[in-house]
C-alpha cells in the first residue's frame, strides 16, 4: 500500500534500522519502531555513535523515545552496506578519550581566535550581536 | 442508629418551635439532653451534632416514606465509595457519583439562551458530558464515550480498592462487564477534575488529542480464542505471583497458533501476529486484580492519574508491589500503567534482591510484548556491554536483554520457525515473496509493534493535515508542482501512444470554507453580559500600553536605523500588493462574471498604492525627491520588487522610474556593489524603453550620461561611473540602441528632439572614445544597432576605434 504518493512519510521506514541525527549533535542508531504525527519515534535496540576522526564508538542505550522537534534527519540504514565502511570501531573508553581531546582542542583553538581578534581591536562575533540585516 | 432521621427531624421541627427556644436549653444542658420524648429509647449520639428539639420521637412515622428513601441514597453513596466490585453491575455507581457532573452539565444546559450557540468551545464542553451509551462488545471501540469513562471514573475517584475476586473477574458469566471493565480503564481521557472550569475551556474530547484510533473489528476466530480465555489464563494461577516466565505461555504464543497463518505481509490488513492490546488484555483479564489488597489502589488507577504516581503507596508490601508490576500488562493496565505505575518509583521502593528478577523479567518481557515499548527498565537489568558476535542462535543486538528474556525471545522464534515449517508446504501457493516476509518477521520479533491501524491512524492525520480551505495560498509550491508534474504527463500522453503509465498522484482536496460568526455567550438569569473567555473570544489579560519614542531623544545613528526599518516595512508591505496583483488573473478566470469588475478595480487600485509606495506618499505636483525610491533601491529585495512591479505600472509611471534609476544611478552602483542585483532590472527595462517616445528617450540618455556637463568639471564621473558598470554600460546601450531605432524607423520626429538627439550623441561619442578600453565594463548584450549609430557620428577612423572598444 503506497501511502501518500509523492510525499515524505515515516511510515513506510518502521521495523527498519535508521540512523538519527538529533540536534544536540547526537547520533542514534536503532530500529525504528512507531512513530506520530509530530515525527516523535520510537527507536529499539539504539546505540549512541560517537565519532572523532576516522574512529567512532558506539554506546548501547536501549529504547529511545525522541520527541519530534529534536530530529535534524534520519535516514535509512543499508543493512548489506552497514559494514562496509572506512571508519575504525573502538570501544566507548577509547571514543569518550577521543571526543575529550577533540573538545579541548577546540576550544583552545577558539580561545586563540578570540584573543587575536582582541589584540586587533576587532569585534569578537557573538550570536547575539550579529548584524541586523 | 438513624442519625438522618434526626437530621430530617430537626429540619421540621425548626419550623414549629420558635416558642420551644428554651427546650434547646433544656436539651442541652437539662433533663433534655437525655431525651423527652415518650419513648424511653436512649437516644444515640447525634451523629451529626444538631440539636434535637424536643418533643419529637426519633424516627416519627409519619416521615418515614421519603426518610428511608433518603436513607437508602445515602447508603448507596456509602456503599459506592466503599464496596466498588461486590455489588451489581459497576455501572449504578458510577452513575451516582458521575450525577454531579451530569446535574452540572443539564443545569448549564438550561441556564444557557442560546442553544444554537456559536462558540464551539462552549458547546462542545456542554455536550460531551452526556452521549450515548455505546453497545459493549468486544469489536466496540476502547476509547469509549464518556458516558463509559465516567462509570469508571467514579470508582476511580474513591481511590479505594474494589476488593474484586478474581473468580469473578475470570467468570465467563460476566464478559460483559469483564469487558467492560477493561475497556474503560484504557481510555485515555483526562481524569475528572474537582474544579473543572467547563465553561469556555476548550472541548473536553471524549477521545483525547493524542489517541490512536479506535479498535479494529477483530476476526472472529480470534474471538473464539480470547473470550473464553480469561478462565483459562485464570486456572493455571493458583499462587498470587505469577509463575515464572517460561512456564507460562505468552500472550503472544497464544496467538501465533491461529494467527501464523496469516504471517507474511508484513502490514496485514485484518490482524498483527502480535496481539494487539485488547486481546492481550483480555487474556491476561484474569491477572489483572488478584495482588491488590483491601485498601491498595488497582493499576486501572494509575492511568493517567500522573499525580498519584508513588504517593498512594506508603505502606505497600514490597513483594506485592514486585507482583503488581509483574501484573503491569493487565487490561486496565494493559496500556496506562506504563504512565503512571510503580516502576517510576520503584528505584526508591523496590528493593533489588535477586528475587524480583522472575517479575522483573515479566515485565520486561511483556514490555517487549506491549505496543508501548518506550518505558524504562530499571536500571538494574540494562546491561552496558558491548554488543559482540555471538556463536550461538543468540542475536548479537540482543545481548542487553535479560538472559531469560532473550531465551524467550529464541523460544518464540523456534516456535514461529516451527509453524512456518509445517505450513510451508500448506501455504506454498503464496510463495517465496511470503517466506522472505516471513523470514523478515521471524528474525525480527518486535516487528509490526505499531499496528496497521495505527499507521493509517497517522496517515490519516497527515491527509488532515493537507486539507485547506485555499490550497494555491496554503500550499503553493506543491500546487505548482502538481500543474507541471500534470502537463508533462499530458504531454507526454498525447505525444506516445504507449500504454497510460497510472500513476498515483496525491491530490490535496479543497475544503469549503465555513464562515462562523461568534456571538457570546449569554446566561439566563443573569445582570448583564458575563464576559465569557474562551479559545474563540480571549479576553485581554494585559493592559499594554504603546509608548513612542520622541524624536529629540533618538540618536542620529537610530534614525538612520529606523528610516531603514521604514523602508524595510515598505517593501514588505509592497510585495504583498505585488503578490496579490500577480495573483489576479488567476482569480479572473475562476471568478463569476459579475465578480469580474470589482476584481479589476482592485487590482488598479493595488497597483497605484504600490507605485504611490515606491515612489513615497502623496507628494506634490512633481516629485521633489528620489530619496525614497533610492532607499527603497539601495536594498537587494527592493530592486527585485521594482523589476517585478515594473511590467504592472502605466508607461509614465514606469518611465518616471527609469529616470529616477538613471538619475542616480552613480550611488546605486555603489550600493550595488555587494549584491550585483541590478542587472535584473535589464529586462524589465528594456520592455520599458520599447514603448517609449524619443523624447523621453533622449531625456533618458541625458541623466544616464550627465551631459551635457558644465565645462568646469573635469571628467564626468556620473557617466564614468555608469560606463564602468555592467549594468549601467549595458542600460546605456539599450537607451542608444532604442534611439537609434527611433531616429531610423520614424522620421517625422521633431526637429528639436533630433537637435537634441544629435547633440547628445555627439557628446557620448567623444566620452566613450577618451574612455581607456580596459575600464570598460561588460556588458550583458550589444544591441546590433549600435554601429549604425555611431556611424552617423562619427568618421570612420573613430568608427574603427569605437567598434574595437565595444
Amino acid at each position: 500500500m503506497n501511502y501518500m504518493p509523492g510525499t515524505a512519510s515515516l511510515i513506510q521506514d518502521i521495523d527498519k534500522k535508521h540512523l538519527v541525527l538529533l540536534r544536540d549533535g547526537r547520533t542514534l542508531i536503532g530500529y525504528l519502531r512507531s512513530i506520530d504525527q509530530f515525527a516523535n519515534l520510537v527507536l529499539h535496540q539504539t546505540v549512541e555513535r560517537i565519532h572523532v576522526g576516522k574512529k567512532y564508538g558506539d554506546i548501547p542505550r536501549g529504547i529511545f523515545v525522541v520527541r519530534g522537534e529534536n530530529v535534524v534527519l534520519l535516514g535509512e540504514i543499508d543493512l548489506e552496506k552497514e559494514s562496509d565502511t572506512p571508519l575504525q570501531q573502538v570501544s566507548i573508553e577509547e571514543i569518550l578519550e577521543e571526543q575529550r581531546v577533540e573538545q579541548q582542542a577546540k576550544q583552545e583553538s577558539e580561545k586563540l581566535k578570540v584573543q587575536a581578534l582582541k589584540e586587533r581591536g576587532l569585534a569578537v562575533p557573538r550570536a547575539d550581536t550579529l548584524d541586523e540585516y | 442508629d438513624c442519625p438522618l432521621d434526626e437530621d430530617e427531624d430537626a429540619f421540621q421541627a425548626l419550623g414549629e418551635e420558635d416558642e420551644d427556644i428554651d427546650q434547646f436549653n433544656d436539651d442541652t444542658f437539662g433533663a433534655g439532653a437525655v431525651g423527652e420524648s415518650p419513648s424511653v429509647t436512649p437516644t444515640p449520639p447525634r451523629a451529626r451534632g444538631s440539636p434535637r428539639p424536643a418533643g419529637l420521637t426519633p424516627c416519627p412515622l409519619a416521615d418515614d416514606d421519603w426518610q428511608e428513601a433518603h436513607e437508602r441514597l445515602a447508603e448507596l453513596e456509602d456503599k459506592a465509595g466503599s464496596s466498588r466490585g461486590s455489588d451489581g453491575p459497576v455501572g449504578n455507581d458510577g452513575d451516582v457519583l458521575g450525577d454531579p457532573e451530569d446535574a452540572l452539565a443539564e443545569r448549564l444546559t438550561r441556564l444557557v439562551i442560546d442553544s444554537e450557540l456559536e462558540d464551539p468551545a462552549i458547546m462542545q464542553a456542554v455536550h460531551t458530558r452526556d452521549p450515548p451509551q455505546q453497545p459493549g462488545g468486544l469489536n466496540s471501540s476502547i476509547w469509549d464515550s464518556s458516558a463509559v469513562l465516567r462509570r469508571i471514573r467514579g470508582p476511580l475517584l474513591a481511590q479505594e480498592m474494589p476488593s474484586v475476586s478474581v473468580l469473578d473477574y475470570a467468570l465467563p458469566q460476566r464478559p460483559a462487564q469483564a469487558r467492560d471493565e477493561e475497556r474503560d480503564p484504557s481510555e485515555r481521557a483526562l481524569p475528572r477534575r474537582s474544579s473543572s472550569p467547563i465553561i469556555g475551556s476548550p472541548p473536553v474530547r471524549a477521545i483525547p488529542i493524542g489517541t490512536p484510533p479506535k479498535q479494529a473489528t477483530i476476526p472472529n476466530f480470534n474471538q473464539q480464542i480470547l473470550c473464553p480465555k480469561p478462565v483459562h489464563i485464570r486456572a493455571t494461577m493458583q499462587q498470587r505471583y505469577p509463575a515464572p516466565y517460561g512456564e507460562r505461555m505468552s500472550p503472544n504464543q497464544l496467538c501465533n497458533v491461529p494467527n501464523s497463518s496469516l504471517l507474511g505481509h508484513p502490514f496485514p490488513h485484518s490482524v498483527s501476529p502480535v496481539l494487539t492490546h485488547l486481546q492481550r488484555a483480555q487474556l491476561l483479564g484474569g491477572a489483572q486484580v488478584k495482588l491488590l489488597p483491601a485498601g491498595r489502589m488497582s493499576p486501572s488507577q494509575f492511568a493517567r492519574v500522573s499525580g498519584l504516581v508513588g504517593s498512594p503507596l506508603p505502606s505497600v508490601n514490597p513483594k506485592l508491589l514486585q507482583g503488581r508490576v509483574g501484573q503491569m500488562m493487565s487490561p486496565a493496565g494493559g496500556f496506562r500503567a506504563f504512565f503512571g505505575a510503580p516502576p517510576a518509583p520503584p528505584p526508591s521502593q523496590l528493593p533489588h534482591p535477586p528475587g524480583p528478577g522472575s517479575h522483573l523479567q515479566n515485565l520486561r518481557s511483556v514490555l517487549s510484548l506491549s505496543r508501548r515499548p518506550g518505558r524504562s527498565l530499571p536500571p538494574s537489568l540494562t546491561a552496558p556491554a558491548l554488543p559482540r558476535p555471538q556463536p550461538q542462535m543468540f542475536r548479537p543486538d540482543t545481548t542487553h536483554l535479560h538472559p531469560q528474556h532473550r531465551r524467550l525471545l529464541h523460544q518464540r522464534q523456534q516456535q514461529n520457525r516451527n509453524q512456518h515449517r509445517s505450513l510451508n508446504g500448506s501455504g506454498g501457493d503464496r510463495g517465496g515473496h511470503r517466506s522472505s516476509h516471513q523470514e523478515q518477521i521471524r528474525k525480527d520479533p518486535y516487528a509490526n509493534l505499531m499496528l496497521q491501524r495505527e499507521k493509517d491512524w497517522v496517515s490519516k492525520i497527515q491527509m488532515m493535515q493537507l486539507q485547506s480551505t485555499d490550497p494555491y495560498l496554503d500550499d503553493y509550491y506543491y500546487q505548482n508542482y502538481f500543474q507541471k508534474l500534470e502537463k508533462l504527463a499530458a504531454a507526454e500522453e498525447v505525444h506516445g501512444d504507449g500504454p497510460k503509465k497510472e500513476r498515483t498522484k496525491l491530490i490535496t482536496p479543497q475544503v469549503a470554507k465555513l464562515e462562523h460568526t461568534y456571538k457570546p455567550v449569554q446566561f439566563e438569569g443573569s445582570l448583564g453580559k458575563l464576559t465569557v473567555s474562551s479559545v474563540n473570544n480571549p479576553r485581554k489579560m494585559i493592559d499594554a500600553v504603546v509608548t513612542s519614542r520622541s524624536e529629540d531623544d533618538e540618536t542620529k545613528e537610530k534614525q538612520v536605523r529606523d528610516k531603514r526599518r521604514q523602508t524595510l516595512v515598505t517593501i514588505e508591505k509592497t510585495y504583498s500588493l505585488l503578490l496579490d496583483v500577480e495573483d489576479y488573473e488567476r482569480r479572473y478566470l475562476l471568478s463569476l462574471e459579475g465578480e469580474r469588475p470589482a476584481l479589476m478595480g482592485e487590482r488598479k487600485q493595488k497597483i497605484s498604492d504600490m507605485y504611490d509606495n515606491l515612489r513615497g506618499k502623496a507628494p506634490g505636483q512633481d516629485r521633489p525627491s528620489d530619496d525614497h525610491f533610492v532607499q527603497i533601491m539601495c536594498i537587494r529585495k527592493g530592486k527585485r520588487l521594482v523589476a517585478r512591479i515594473l511590467p504592472f505600472l502605466a508607461p509614465e509611471q514606469a518611465a518616471d522610474v527609469l529616470m529616477a534609476t538613471a538619475r542616480n544611478l552613480p550611488f546605486l552602483i555603489k550600493k550595488d556593489a555587494q549584491d550585483e542585483v541590478l542587472p535584473c532590472l535589464l529586462r524589465p527595462f528594456s520592455h520599458v524603453l520599447y514603448h517609449l517616445p524619443l523624447g523621453t528617450v533622449t531625456s533618458l540618455v541625458q541623466q544616464l550620461t550627465n551631459l551635457p556637463q558644465s565645462a568646469a568639471a573635469p571628467s564626468n564621473l556620473h557617466l564614468t561611473a555608469v560606463l564602468q558598470n555592467k549594468f549601467g554600460l549595458s542600460l546605456l546601450y539599450l537607451v542608444l540602441s532604442r534611439g537609434e531605432e527611433l531616429q531610423s524607423s520614424d522620421t517625422n520626429t521633431e526637429l528639436m528632439q533630433d537637435n537634441q538627439w544629435t547633440e547628445l550623441m555627439l557628446m557620448a561619442t567623444r566620452e566613450l572614445l577618451r574612455i581607456p578600453q580596459g575600464a570598460l565594463a561588460k556588458p550583458v548584450s550589444i544591441p546590433s544597432n549600435l554601429i549604425s549609430l555611431f556611424s552617423r557620428y562619427v568618421d570612420q577612423q573613430k568608427l574603427n576605434l569605437l567598434e574595437t572598444k565595444l
